[in-house]
């Protein structure tokens, strides 16, 4: 089998240019140490467009504890006070099952956006991304220079410039660190008492200290040091978005069609087509090892790739996209800006690496309408129906009732009685006045408990006593009945449907039998 | 290579054929019990009234079919397919392993039909009556029969490491089977285990946990070693990792067990052992998914098309999901709030959804066509069983996430200043997450749906095809003496003199004081500083050594089943020899009356312990809610231990007086009755069934065996005692306007629900020990 | 055929069923963590088991269920004392808690009126302003009686829900509508 060698790599510090293989990760050393990739700069439409949606996305994660929507925060997760504000719609402790509509529903969007577009998630809108490259990168870029210098700076040895250049850098990363955590307490805490708490010594709210200074500490070695290890290593729906791709999802593709042979660029191949070499690319065989890519072709035409490795150093993940569909790969079209601006050098076309699915690299077409796609997004439609009937069930207030006391009815000689606990919550700013009303009841029947309506506080709640007493001559069986729930402007109604228990009837009159009653 | 004969095998294949379809037959069945189980979960209506369709005995069968019959079978399938391959000899005998293949689905048929019937043993996924563990015990040692008689008639002498875990399996999985059932026949179907008490929720946890660890994990491991790399086509990422993970991983995942019993009774050093060790088995667990993950790296394009390549990428990825938030549920703090709620259920289904049931998937797809030598039917069929197995897992521990939580927080609120309970009434917190608890039947079905189509796929590919059993060609080679371990080439070498050194002096320093502990602290560092010498300045022997051990299958054996005994060693042993009365804490239980045990025995039966704890856990939400933290003295005489492990209801340790009788015989007839919301079944066949006075003096002679302290009755003594308090209660009941003839099961089960928490003494020992 | 592989990713000699084998390490922060979980294991074993420094799970909880004990204490008042009973039951401020409670909570059964049944005999709850007591009639054991309940009869266990403190109050209202020193009758209850 493949070649043996045992030479063995040389243990040196020399920061190398890793050659990424398909059979190792590039940024774990022989040794286990750290690979540390220094990504060089890049230009072009995708990262112009990447940095502008990832402004607005900072703007989205940090301003939503900021915006009112109906007097609180657009989302506001209030676990002292177990409400829940969402975009204007508020949550108590028993509507928090709702949430599972937003994890899962963030997962299947994710879904059904990753058998579209593949992981585009992950390169465009992940937090990890968006604040990795668009928030420390840029401090480092901003303080250490381009890749060369980042890599000259980390070779050079310990100087008072150096040491400065570096305090500085980890500085403003310990304060980025702080704010996002900051910020993102904001989402728990609100805003003024984030603002207070920040006042007061940390022995005070301990928890939220610990939780903010634990969280700030984990970005910053995140952010800092651990970055794409992060993707590559912990996070697992990369993994899962990988396999959930097909060969007509859209990713980062490589045409090796095109771009094979590959080989320095010589005067005469500028501005050569490409379509007489099509016919090689037929014979590459849709599953071939990618790394078996290079060499394959035979034929003395050399392909479009000027294998500069441009693509290889703006990536941030340390691969080289030539061997296809990576673990690694986030999706950052990075090495598509990279490729265009080098294909536009050579006056060859743009594109030779672009967003395209697996077919449409082989030179078919892509099919959008496929089960896959067509399976998910019915089910992502009944999904959001569900969520939507759901939401739209959510009202400004909730009611339950249950059975008190130590039994299920209580008989005595005279009358069947049922007592129940009604708790209301009211879960709007404003106090809210609730009439809690029974219906069908049999004649004869007496309530007693919400004879008047129930004022609540601006989320407040409340639990009261039901009780309805029957007659025993009014007494012929268990019935189910309703209790209504109505606020005082008629705005809305809650019901729930409970049963009045009681002994067999048939015994209760043996029993007057037996006692000569008449009835 | 080239000396001895060449010769050509054939492999038993055939008995593969029959575990592979026998796997996807059961996996089905198994979920589909699941599906119904959870289903009556939202509509309680769904058992339609039977005893036999009831939740509490549905639910140990769909546990043990899912662990035995769908997981075992697929386990057994990959063993055989790839310990032939691997070591490159034909399975050593026919007869055996049809014996093994036959006698494994007769075992999951009687358990089929006794599990519903009540016959139970009241320990999870040890349910099983003793003549059936005595039958899973006969069969497993049949198993390892044919598999280490394989082994040495083997043609590859060094070992691979699906090899190292298949004999982990083997020889772990009999250990723990063994002992946790170990249990005294009171009749042809009933038996206590042999333990009792803390005692019995050890060892059941040692098991339970390393069930998990030895059934659904190791096996897998071996398995992902063999197929993932065939399927992949590409090297193994890492040799090294392979030894490093095996090794610690068989070492630590038995410590581990004890973190099912956190902020229990259980003596606090045990359940420090259980969370430390449990957060040491991030790194190895995540050493094997990351074997996995960057051996598929090299093929990762073919995510894309491969089914294969796309469930053995999935069931890596939730093997890593899963293997992280076992830690995390592991640290004391946050067990308190997800413990007996539904976020473990949606843990233990991301493995077995995630985990088992996508590698199973992968391995069947893989071998389907090369057993039956065709094509798979349907590749559009097997990615649709992808897509919708993915979304079943994603509803299904989404929804067991938001259920855990909001529930774990609702019953920890608390109001007025901390002093009294937000939600003291605990069904509220089950009505907040019932819509939850359905959302969660729709993610099941649709995984269940996904397995269906999978196993149509199956059928329409090896319909008219041909089983096939593969051949190789093996050259015999004549022994070479010098490569054999002697005791000494076994023992007396650096990485086990270095380990047992050092654990040794870890031991002294944790179980010792003064002196003692501190030179224990000093050994334990001097031996890990020894062995990162020698391990630095002669690794070469390390390695050497480590080759030869894969060349002899015995030594390894024995190497293997050494540390995966010491950690149940170290944590079981000082419960057993302390006598049971010394483990009481400040009370100890008085023993039940013969209608109590009677009734308790009805609780087991109905497996009442599948949603009611009894164990009031030490954390003051749990003593608000259901009052004094329970101590170790009150179940010491439970044969056998019922503390439970999830809260469907509420916990039942002090349930007894807190209510009439009355309260019980109407919430037991209709739990509706009572609390409006409910989706307890109703038990109305206990109003109908005798108590079954007559097995009572053969069950007290063997709990007196046992060494429960009961009084030396009489047969007929028994019987008027029971018959006595049975007159009692249905008096008492017939006062408070509830006809019932005292013979009937519910006075019994009722005279046992209202003892709990009321029948212990002080035993005059200080309330708390530090 | 595969490439050879990059010189620095050694094979290991031996296929097993055609299955190689790559040596290569996982990243060292991998390695670490496990490091870094038996440094956590030592440490914690330490501090709970040799040093003592953490109190025993039974005690930790048992003092922070005196301390909700306290915190109830020290918010409502000794109600095994009848004599601080009838203080509360003359002032204003305990009267009026205790009446609000009692109006959301007790009506139902008892009537706004406190006289249950005497006021209307259709009424679930016996009257509470007569001196004639179902289950004891001295402060401290009507205290006993809303603060526990009688679950036979429907009465329900107010303290849990209420905390000790209002449940004071309650009683104190109560009592405002008798005199300290009236003379009681207990029927035995049926």
């Amino acid at each position: 089998m493949g070649v043996q060698s045992e030479i063995e790599k040389p243990k040196s510090k020399m920061v190398s240019a890793h050659r990424p293989t398909p059979d190792s990760v590039t940024t774990i050393n022989a040794d286990g140490s750290r690979y540390f990739l220094y990504p060089a700069d890049v230009r072009g439409p995708f990262t112009a467009w990447r940095r502008i949606s990832a402004g607005l996305l900072i703007a989205v994660y940090l301003l939503l504890p900021w915006i009112p929507v109906n007097g609180h925060p657009a989302v506001f997760l209030d676990i002292a006070g177990r409400r829940f504000h969402f975009l204007g719609c508020t949550l108590a402790a028993q509507d928090v099952w709702l949430l599972f509509f937003g994890v899962s529903g963030l997962g299947f969007g994710l879904f059904f956006l990753t058998a579209l577009f593949g992981r585009v998630w992950c390169g465009w809108a992940c937090p990890q991304t968006v604040f990795l490259d668009h928030v420390y990168r840029r401090i480092e870029r901003w303080l250490e220079g381009d890749a060369l210098a980042r890599r000259a700076l980390k070779l050079a040895p310990m100087s008072a410039g150096k040491l400065l250049r570096r305090a500085l850098k980890h500085l403003l990363y310990v304060l980025a660190s702080l704010v996002i955590t900051h910020l993102f307490l904001a989402y728990f805490v609100s805003l003024p008492e984030v603002w207070s708490m920040m006042h007061d010594a940390p022995g005070e709210h301990w928890t939220a200290f610990l939780f903010v200074f634990t969280a700030a500490g984990l970005l910053y070695f995140n952010f800092a040091w651990f970055r794409e290890q992060l993707c590559i290593v912990i996070c697992p729906y990369g993994r899962l978005q990988s396999a959930l791709t097909d060969d007509h999802s859209i990713v980062i593709g490589y045409d090796a069609r095109r771009g094979e042979p590959r080989g320095k660029l010589k005067t005469e191949d500028k501005g050569r087509k490409t379509e007489d070499r099509t016919a090689h690319a037929a014979s590459l065989s849709a599953h071939t090892s990618p790394a078996s890519v290079p060499g394959s072709l035979s034929s003395g035409a050399a392909g479009d790739c000027v294998d500069c490795n441009r693509c290889v150093q703006v990536c941030p993940t340390g691969i080289d996209i030539r061997h296809g569909l990576q673990l690694e790969c986030i999706g950052c079209a990075a090495c598509i800006d990279a490729c265009d601006e080098v294909m536009a050098r050579v006056h060859r076309p743009a594109g030779l690496i672009r967003y395209d699915s697996f077919a449409g690299l082989m030179g078919g077409v892509t099919r959008w309408v496929r089960p896959h796609t067509v399976l998910y997004g019915v089910l992502l439609g009944v999904g959001a129906a569900v969520a939507a009937f759901a939401f739209s069930t959510v009202k400004p207030a909730n009611f339950l009732v249950y059975r008190a006391g130590g039994a299920a009815y209580f008989a005595g000689p005279h009358e069947v009685r049922n007592q129940f606990m009604v708790r209301l919550v009211n879960k709007r700013t404003a106090p809210a006045v609730f009439t809690v009303s029974t219906e069908g009841l049999p004649a004869g029947l007496r309530q007693s408990g919400f004879e008047t309506p129930v004022t609540l506080a601006p989320m407040g709640e409340t639990v009261s006593p039901l009780v309805l007493v029957a007659p025993r001559r009014d007494y012929h069986g268990s019935f189910k009945f309703t209790v209504r729930v109505r606020d005082a402007a008629r705005t809305f109604t809650l019901a729930r449907e409970v049963e009045f228990m009681g002994p067999d009837a048939r015994l209760l009159e043996e029993e007057d039998h037996a006692k000569g009653l008449k009835r | 290579m080239t000396n001895g004969q060449k010769t050509t095998i054939e492999f038993n294949d055939q008995v593969v054929r029959q575990f592979l379809l026998a796997s996807l037959l059961w996996g089905a069945v198994g979920m589909l019990v699941g599906v119904l189980i959870a289903t009556q979960l939202n509509f309680w209506q769904a058992s339609l009234g039977q005893a036999w369709l009831s939740f509490g005995r549905l639910r140990p069968l769909h546990t043990n079919a899912v662990i035995f019959a769908f997981v075992g079978n697929m386990m057994f399938a990959g063993i055989y397919y790839s310990t032939q391959r691997l070591v490159k000899a034909r399975l050593a005998s026919d007869f055996l392993s049809a014996l093994h293949f036959w006698g494994w689905q007769l075992i999951i048929v009687a358990a089929a039909i006794t599990l519903p019937l009540g016959l139970t043993r009241g320990k999870e996924y040890a349910e099983l009556i003793w003549p059936l563990n005595i039958a899973v015990a006969l069969i497993w040692v049949v198993f390892a029969v044919n598999f280490f008689w394989t082994l040495a008639r083997r043609h590859e002498k060094s070992l691979y490491v699906a090899i190292w875990f298949y004999i982990a399996t083997i020889i772990t999985v009999a250990m723990l089977y063994i002992v946790n059932h170990l249990s005294i026949p009171t009749s042809l179907l009933h038996s206590y285990p042999v333990f009792g008490g803390v005692q019995d929720g050890l060892v059941q946890w040692w098991y339970g946990h390393n069930a998990v660890a030895f059934f659904l994990t190791t096996p897998i491991l071996g398995i992902m070693y063999y197929f993932l790399p065939k399927a992949a086509e590409r090297p193994v990422y890492s040799y090294r990792l392979s030894v490093i993970h095996f090794w610690s991983l068989v070492f630590l995942y038995i410590w581990a067990g004890p973190h099912h019993l956190l902020n229990t009774a259980l003596p606090n050093w045990l359940q420090l052992l259980g969370m430390t060790f449990s957060l040491m088995l991030w790194a190895p667990s995540w050493g094997g998914m990351l074997n996995g993950l960057l051996t598929l790296r090299g093929a990762w394009g073919r995510l894309r098309s491969d089914p294969v390549i796309k469930f053995f990428a999935a069931g890596v990825t939730f093997y890593g999901m899963a293997t992280f938030e076992g830690p995390l549920l592991s640290i004391k703090s946050v067990n308190a709030l997800a413990h007996y709620t539904d976020w473990i259920i949606g843990h233990v289904h991301a493995g077995a959804l995630g985990w088992n049931g996508f590698m199973a998937a992968g391995m069947f797809y893989w071998l389907v066509p090369r057993l039956w030598k065709t094509k798979l039917h349907s590749e559009s069929l097997a990615n649709l069983h992808f897509w919708l197995g993915t979304f079943g897992i994603l509803l299904y521990v989404a929804a067991m996430w938001a259920s855990g939580i909001s529930q774990g927080l609702m019953l920890n609120a608390t109001a007025e200043g901390g002093t009294i309970l937000k939600y003291p009434n605990f069904i509220e917190t089950l009505n907040a997450v019932r819509p939850l608890m359905l959302l969660r039947v729709v993610g099941g079905a649709l995984y269940l749906a996904g397995f269906v189509i999978m196993g149509w796929n199956v059928w329409r590919s090896i319909r008219g095809a041909s089983a096939v059993n593969g051949t190789m060609e093996v050259f015999v080679e004549a022994p070479d003496p010098g490569a054999a371990l002697g005791l000494r080439g076994t023992f007396l070498n650096a990485p086990v003199v270095y380990t047992t050194l050092g654990l040794a002096a870890a031991c002294v320093w944790m179980f010792t004081s003064g002196v003692l502990n501190l030179l224990g602290l000093l050994a334990t560092m001097i031996s890990v500083l020894l062995a990162i010498g020698h391990f630095e300045s002669r690794g070469r022997a390390w390695a050497d050594w480590y080759d030869r051990l894969l060349v002899n299958a015995l030594p390894f054996t024995v190497l293997t089943f050494l540390s995966v005994a010491v950690g149940g060693l170290i944590q079981i042993i000082p419960m057993m020899t302390i006598d049971r009365r010394l483990q009481t804490e400040d009370r100890v239980a008085r023993t039940y009356t013969p209608l109590e045990l009677a009734g308790r025995d009805l609780y087991v039966r109905e497996g009442c312990y599948n949603c009611h704890s009894q164990m009031i856990r030490t954390l003051v939400p749990d003593v608000m809610r259901y009052g004094d933290y329970s101590r170790l003295g009150e179940s010491i005489w439970d044969h056998p231990y019922q503390w439970g492990s999830k809260r469907t209801g509420p916990d039942l340790a002090r349930i007894g007086g807190k209510y009439n009788h009355a309260w019980h015989y109407d919430h037991l007839e209709n739990p509706r009755n009572i609390s409006t919301g409910s989706n307890m079944p109703a038990y109305t066949w206990l109003m109908a069934q005798p108590t079954d006075y007559a097995a009572l003096p053969a069950k007290i002679r063997v709990q007196r065996m046992l060494g429960v302290p009961f009084p030396s009755w009489s047969p007929a003594m028994i019987d008027t005692l029971a018959k006595e308090q049975a007159k009692d209660i249905a008096k008492e009941l017939k006062a408070q306007g509830r006809y019932v003839d005292p013979d009937r099961e519910v006075v019994a089960l009722i005279a046992y629900l209202q003892s709990l928490g009321k029948t212990w003494e002080p035993t005059g020992a200080p309330a708390a020990q530090p | 055929m595969n490439p050879p592989p990059d010189p620095g990713i050694k094979l290991r000699p031996h296929t097993y069923d055609g299955i190689q084998e790559y040596d290569q390490r996982l990243p060292n922060w991998w390695l670490y963590t496990l490091y870094g979980a038996i440094v956590f294991w030592v440490a914690y074993w330490f501090t709970c088991m040799i040093a003592g420094i953490m109190p025993a799970d039974g005690a930790r909880v048992d003092s922070a269920m005196s301390r909700i004990a306290a915190a109830k204490m020290a918010s409502s008042i000794d109600v095994t004392n009848d004599r601080l009973f009838w203080e509360m039951s003359r002032n204003p401020v305990f009267i009026d808690a205790g009446k609000q409670t009692y109006q959301s909570l007790c009506v139902p059964c008892h009537l706004p009126s406190l006289r249950g049944k005497s006021e209307n005999p259709a009424a679930v709850g016996p009257d509470l302003t007569d001196t004639a007591w179902l289950h004891g009639g001295t402060p401290k054991e009507i205290y006993v009686t809303v603060a526990k309940g009688v679950v036979a009869k429907g009465m329900l266990a107010w303290e849990p829900v209420l905390g000790q403190k209002k449940t004071a109050e309650v009683v104190a209202y109560l009592l405002s509508r008798h005199q300290p020193g009236e003379t009681v009758t207990v029927e035995l209850p049926k």
